[in-house]
């Protein structure tokens, strides 16, 4: 795994407005960068990323069963109990899911490291499928790349292909929704209902903020029609919380992510993949946290943290980084501090794609610090297989 | 290759792929209503709409569940949600009141055809919409047994919103990708 500096294509910001790729710039700082991209192996995506990739996925899988199983998970997890039955429902029928994405701190030297899963309302999907997509055909055409270079990104027909399997299980009509004035979150749903149109499912944009509720308690558009399932980028926890929640679990809505994702999008899964697990090389020593002092070598994560928000970490030369964010109440885990290695200054994490129950893609952010945040940028990849010629002293 | 062989855009490119044409041509249209306003809304047809609720209304008395008391029907249909009624025998029993109706009509090129067909269908107390099954026209009740009911998948195309906003408020400051 290398970072190579790289030339930019001299069009794509035309090419990133074409597709509607609106939030390539944020707050007037970058947010996709093509100035580098990171080179792997073969064989470092195949046996470093995809398999384990498979492997932790088919595991919080199990992991899920278990805990709707176990009142005492549930409480470890912080689900508040109203919901409990119902997620634990939403499972028992396999209800549904779409996606997720696994973040990686790998180097290429040693097995990838699970930092956490986020498997309600992950994004930075559609610069991953498409428009990276899109940057390593351009940049094979115009010779920027070793010739026969690839990339793990076959994200794109596994969307439009687990949309064709669910199909029939979507309730309709179906609605794509997320925060109306987040950019970011706006390109993510209408890239996700772009594959699902072209899965021939039938679907619409609604905000987030104008579902309604009908006197019977049950969800709907700005038609009144009565929603019959939702995409929601939004998070569950987020959403029990707040006025509509305590109608969910009765409204008869389908929800995709389903429910029973919330006990994965939760960081107190990693404790109990941890317990089950224990010694696994693709996992780091993890427990809830009792509240004391968090001793050098781990790092504290609060159970619903989004964009590296709310993190302590103590390093093992005793300095301590912290992130600011809303997160600051609420139940903790601890996991052993792994650090991001550091590639020219830049420190990179590896989304690892999941869709359907299939590994299929890789997307890199990079930031200037150990946390990745919402600052980070994304930055392409390719696999360029190693050089074959032996140099002979 | 590890990569997507294609990767198009359907309306987010600026060249977006043509639609192939649906087949407007003779369809069906089904729909779940919980009054006959928001069967109205939906298909424009006042007549049909209160002649479908009638028809479902008057279906309901013979083929809803029956319940020898209040107690058991509202167990399963939840609190306010029965009614008393009697059959043909003047024999007293209670059921589920009708929280809907079904309308389904043929249409051809866009334009409803004569004749359709409807029935009742009720919401049990976890909020799942049932009707009777084909053929339990005439149940009878025998000592609490149950007409058989069928779930309907289907949700009701409208109901009268009262609140919207309920959901967004944690998120609207920020984006929440994680």
């Amino acid at each position: 795994m290398r970072r190579i500096a790289t030339a930019e294509r001299p069009d794509w910001r035309t090419k990133a407005a074409d597709c509607g790729f609106g939030f390539h710039t944020i707050d007037d700082a970058p947010y996709w960068d093509e100035s580098a991209y990171y080179a792997f192996s073969l064989r470092e995506i195949e046996q470093d990323l995809e398999a384990p990739t498979e492997e932790l996925h088919e595991m919080a899988l199990d992991m899920v069963g278990r805990i709707v199983d176990s009142e005492r998970h549930m409480e470890q997890l912080a689900i508040p109990a109203p919901f409990r039955d119902w997620i634990a429902q939403s499972w028992r029928e396999r209800q549904p899911h779409l996606y997720g994405r696994m973040d990686f701190a790998y180097d290429g030297h040693g097995p990838a490291k699970l930092y956490e899963l986020n498997y309600d309302t992950p994004t930075s999907l559609f610069e991953a499928a498409f428009f990276q997509w899109q940057w390593l055909e351009d940049q094979l055409a115009r010779n920027q790349l070793p010739a026969g270079a690839d990339q793990f990104n076959s994200i794109y027909e596994s969307l439009v292909e687990a949309f064709g399997t669910i199909a029939r299980g979507i309730a309709r009509p179906f609605h794509f929704a997320a925060v109306r004035d987040s950019v970011e979150d706006q390109g993510t749903v209408s890239y996700l209902r772009d594959c699902a149109l072209q899965a021939g499912i039938e679907c619409d944009l609604l905000a987030i903020e104008d579902i309604g509720l009908s006197a019977d308690g049950r969800f709907t558009d700005l038609d009144d029609r009565v929603i019959g399932c939702l995409f929601k980028l939004y998070p569950l926890e987020d959403m029990f919380r707040e006025a509509f929640g305590a109608y969910l679990p009765k409204a008869g809505l389908q929800l995709i992510e389903p429910p029973w994702k919330a006990l994965l999008s939760n960081k107190g899964i990693l404790p109990l993949l941890w317990e089950a697990h224990r010694g696994h090389p693709n996992l780091l020593p993890a427990s809830f946290d009792q509240g004391d002092e968090l001793p050098r070598g781990w790092v504290r994560k609060p159970l619903h943290s989004r964009e590296g928000a709310n993190i302590a970490m103590h390093l093992d030369d005793g300095s301590e980084v912290r992130t600011d964010g809303p997160y600051r109440d609420g139940p903790c885990i601890r996991q052993a501090c792994h650090p991001l290695s550091a590639f020219d200054g830049h420190y990179p994490l590896i989304g690892s794609w999941v869709v359907g129950n299939r590994a299929c893609g890789i997307g890199i952010r990079e930031d200037r610090s150990l946390v990745t945040q919402d600052s980070a940028r994304f930055v392409p990849h390719a696999i360029v297989e190693e050089a074959r010629g032996v140099l002979i002293a | 290759m590890k990569r997507s062989r294609t990767a198009a855009l359907l309306l987010m490119g600026t060249a977006p792929l043509l639609l192939t044409a649906c087949d407007s041509e003779n369809v069906a249209r089904e729909g779940l209503y919980t009054s006959v306003e928001a069967c109205v809304a939906q298909t424009n047809d006042s007549h049909t709409c209160k002649q479908a609720f009638a028809k479902a209304e008057q279906e309901a008395v013979a083929t809803a569940p029956r319940f020898a008391d209040r107690e058991s029907c509202e167990a399963s249909y939840g609190k306010e949600n029965c009614t008393e009624r009697r059959d043909n025998q003047h024999h007293s029993f209670f059921g589920p009141l009708m929280t809907g109706f079904f309308l389904s009509q043929m249409m051809r090129n866009g334009v409803a055809a004569n004749g359709f067909t409807s029935g009742p269908a009720f919401r049990d107390g976890n909020g799942n919409w049932q009707r009777p099954a084909a053929g339990a026209a005439g149940g009878v009740y025998r000592g609490g047994a149950r007409t058989a009911m069928v779930p309907v998948n289907a949700t009701p195309n409208r109901a009268v919103t009262t609140s919207r906003s309920g959901f967004g408020n944690s998120g609207s400051s920020r984006g929440i990708g994680g």
